[in-house]
């Protein structure tokens, strides 16, 4: 019993210590950049090299040039397991000193995205986050480069129909998603562009809880044999869907997927047998100099949280480094601009708007090539570039093809009106409000 | 010595009945009442409003919910979080379709979706018991989460899928929406909580809260002596379900400010029956002391670390957090089966007779 009330004082002094002040500390004269992880939880697996390349290449800068403009990035990991309540917590944890915040999954970017305008702080989501976020005049604090879900839509049924969607008349195209706000991004552009070009459009959602068992799902694709199979998976999905797909002789050439559907290890659990699956990326893996400067300042010096280095290889973990990248790029335009190299979130917002990623610059950073080029602006938040169909050889991911561009025309007009409506719904909704555009 | 009985004594029935027959009960509670409304209003950041207090009465108040029905009138539910949804949704339906109708009606409203879907819900209890009860609850909770999921009137159909909340006053006062202060929406959930738990020890200490004991303890004794276990139950469902329905709203509304279908799923439901049992079934107190435990000791420790300044890997911290958790479970779970309020119970008698144990 004793040692339970010194249990339950040590409770009580913790909770009065935290009461009084639980402000993380920070050192002076560094910018803090946090992101909020998953390295544990259902999602760990597909989340650990994106977030292990996100450290490193931050790691490579503070090693190899003393930081961004001479200071050093402090790059917080704050653990969510994927899970909302942490990412809440999570969010008010680190945002005190934040000069920007990466919320990961697209439910902690919900609950992220009005409070990011009232504490003014910019959301840097590359790849993820919801399409509209696209709509910089409403989303001013958002950030979702290089494509959104909507753009990679219009570009993998560019991909399958070779360039021209009236290929796709009269054919059938199956659309296999997770059925969570993250799987059902790409259903208003395939259901828009099906109707335009006279393919049949039949989604197939899976349940969080189906992930690993999709026995029924490819009982139906059987039965429908639709000509191409979409998938907008993650997690577990994609080995469960992957795995099915070979047991059930789905031809892998006519199996497409979104950029977080081609995890080097989900492919390399099936080897020849998942030869002929593509994945869009819109990163190419492969040896560029910038790895070779991560391998040296950070890899063998022991610094990162990578077991091997064959990990960098991956598809993910250089999805990783690019991501890093633009947040990198972001701050350095922002010191170019305000003349001072201790940014704040709102100097990190200017610089996110007027990101320019050229081939020059690229080539310049030892990533020619590894990305897509795009530049944002105010009413662009997302930068539109394109990506790549990957295919899977047997043995690794190589690139098929040239880059692919989404169809904007169409696309730009929903995502007005979608971001009309979520600024409707959650009015009074401030928008760009006092913020300049220059 | 600090917990003397002796010198209070009682003339009447109704002091003898009182809700706080040792003084030193009453002046314990108003000393919490004090740290609730004073001393943390004053002393806290951001961080601890949003991630600790607010967290923790949300969860004891639907903790408190699943109570009345597992702990008082012993029907086993595994469907809470699927309740809590309905109430959620149910709120955000009615904010939307009536805008300008008081947050406090809505939310009052909407706890009586989530007791009519809990009544629906609940009417096998007529028939069967126990475990097979768990079943046909954990059946609900299959079925809630999938008509937030597939039902897209429910969400306005919104392309995300998702629930978000708009800024709403309260009298003047911004209470929900990004712009609501933490000390407002702190208040706001204190003042809701205090006063349902009011309600709730009033209500298991009355003639309801006595039927339901009844049926819990033996159902057919209690039928012989003329409660209709019928009525006894379905209340039960209906009380529980109300209190959680608002607890759900509150938790999207004044917590989170955005609610995907899936996080009413069954480790929420879990995660509160973890805290009823932990705090102690069959006691209100004890909601309060799991939530503590189950929802705001995995934050103080993650924060522990910085605090007294050693460098941890926040996927490492996650690592142990779990471990200590589970470990603390057990070690609660084995001290004292009956749970924290039983705990608390144990300590008070010891310290009345202290220090002459005999």
């Amino acid at each position: 019993m004793k040692s339970l009330t010194k249990f339950a004082t040590l409770i009580a002094a913790s909770t009065m210590l935290v009461g009084v002040g639980a402000a993380t500390v920070q050192a002076a004269d560094s910018l803090y950049t946090p992101n909020l992880t998953y390295r544990t939880g259902p999602f760990a697996a597909t989340g650990i090299p994106i977030m292990n390349g996100q450290r490193d290449y931050i790691n490579m800068l503070n090693a190899r040039d003393g930081g961004v403009g001479g200071v050093m990035i402090d790059f917080d990991e704050c653990e969510t397991s994927y899970n909302t309540n942490k990412g809440v917590e999570c969010y008010e944890k680190t945002k005190g000193d934040a000069i920007v915040t990466q919320p990961w999954s697209t439910g902690i970017t919900l609950q992220v995205l009005p409070r990011t305008n009232v504490d003014r702080i910019p959301i840097l989501a590359p790849g993820y986050g919801f399409s509209p976020m696209s709509d910089g005049n409403t989303f001013a604090w958002a950030f979702n480069p290089p494509v959104s879900y909507w753009d990679g839509a219009s570009m993998i049924l560019n991909g399958i129909s070779e360039g021209n969607l009236d290929n796709l008349k009269g054919k059938k195209v199956a659309l296999l998603h997770l059925d969570h706000p993250f799987g059902k991004e790409p259903i208003p552009v395939i259901k828009a562009l099906a109707e335009k070009h006279g393919f049949e459009f039949l989604p197939i959602p899976v349940g969080l809880k189906e992930m690993q068992n999709q026995s029924a799902q490819w009982l139906q694709i059987r039965r429908e044999r639709p000509d191409f199979v979409v998938m907008w998976g993650w997690g577990a999905m994609n080995a469960g869907a992957l795995t099915e797909a070979a047991k059930t002789r789905y031809p892998m050439d006519q199996f497409v997927g979104v950029w977080w559907s081609g995890h080097d290890a989900d492919l390399e659990a099936l080897g020849a047998k998942g030869k002929g699956y593509r994945s869009l990326s819109w990163n190419v893996p492969g040896n560029y100099p910038v790895m070779e400067d991560i391998k040296t300042h950070v890899v063998d010096a022991g610094n990162s949280m990578i077991e091997n280095a064959d990990e960098m290889d991956s598809t993910f973990y250089q999805r990783g480094v690019v991501m890093s990248m633009y947040l990198a790029e972001a701050i350095k335009e922002a010191q170019a601009k305000f003349g001072t190299a201790k940014i704040n979130a709102e100097q990190m917002r200017w610089g996110l708007e007027n990101l320019d990623i050229s081939e020059e610059k690229l080539a310049s950073l030892g990533m020619a090539g590894m990305t897509t080029p795009f530049s944002t602006s105010c009413s662009n938040h997302t930068g539109h570039g394109g990506a790549w169909m990957l295919r899977w050889d047997g043995e690794q991911f190589v690139q098929d093809g040239d880059m692919l561009s989404p169809d904007r025309d169409l696309i730009m007009p929903m995502e007005a009106e979608k971001a009309a409506e979520y600024a409707k719904n959650n009015a009074p909704w401030p928008g760009r409000g006092d913020l300049a555009c220059d | 010595m600090f917990y003397k009985t002796s010198g209070q004594f009682k003339t009447s029935y109704k002091s003898d009945q009182a809700l706080f027959p040792v003084k030193q009960d009453a002046w314990l509670l108003i000393a919490i009442l004090a740290l609730a409304y004073v001393v943390f209003p004053l002393t806290a950041n951001e961080f601890t409003f949003k991630a600790l207090l607010v967290p923790v009465l949300i969860y004891s108040l639907a903790a408190m919910g699943l109570n009345i029905l597992t702990g008082f009138a012993g029907q086993l539910s595994l469907g809470t979080a699927g309740f809590m949804g309905v109430g959620a949704y149910a709120c955000y339906k009615i904010t939307t379709i009536f805008p300008e109708m008081n947050i406090v009606v809505a939310l009052a409203l909407s706890g009586f979706f989530s007791a009519a879907v809990g009544v629906a819900f609940g009417l096998p209890s007529l028939r069967i018991k126990g475990f097979y009860l768990a079943i046909a609850t954990l059946a609900s909770q299959f079925f809630l989460v999938w008509l937030f999921e597939k039902w897209a009137w429910l969400y306005n159909y919104n392309a995300s899928g998702a629930i978000e909340v708009r800024t709403m006053d309260f009298f003047g006062l911004t209470v929900t929406g990004p712009t609501a202060t933490p000390l407002t929406q702190y208040y706001f959930v204190l003042g809701i909580v205090t006063v349902v738990t009011i309600a709730m020890i009033n209500i298991t200490r009355g003639r309801y809260g006595r039927m339901w004991k009844a049926v819990r303890d033996m159902d057919i004794a209690a039928e012989l002596v003329g409660i209709n276990l019928m009525r006894a139950k379905l209340t039960a469902f209906a009380v529980s379900s109300y209190v959680v329905g608002i607890a759900g709203a509150m938790l999207v509304f004044f917590w989170k400010g955005a609610a995907e279908p899936n996080l009413f799923d069954i480790p929420m439901s879990f995660q509160i029956l973890f805290i009823a049992i932990i705090g102690g079934l069959g006691s209100i107190l004890g909601n309060f002391l799991g939530a503590i435990l189950i929802v705001a000791l995995p934050v103080l420790l993650n924060v522990l670390p910085d605090l007294v300044g050693i460098q941890v890997h926040s996927a490492a911290m996650e690592h142990v957090n779990v471990m200590i958790v589970g470990a603390l479970i057990v070690f609660f779970l084995i001290v004292e089966p009956h749970g924290l309020a039983r705990l608390w119970g144990l300590i008070r008698e010891k310290l009345i007779i202290w220090p002459f144990p005999h």
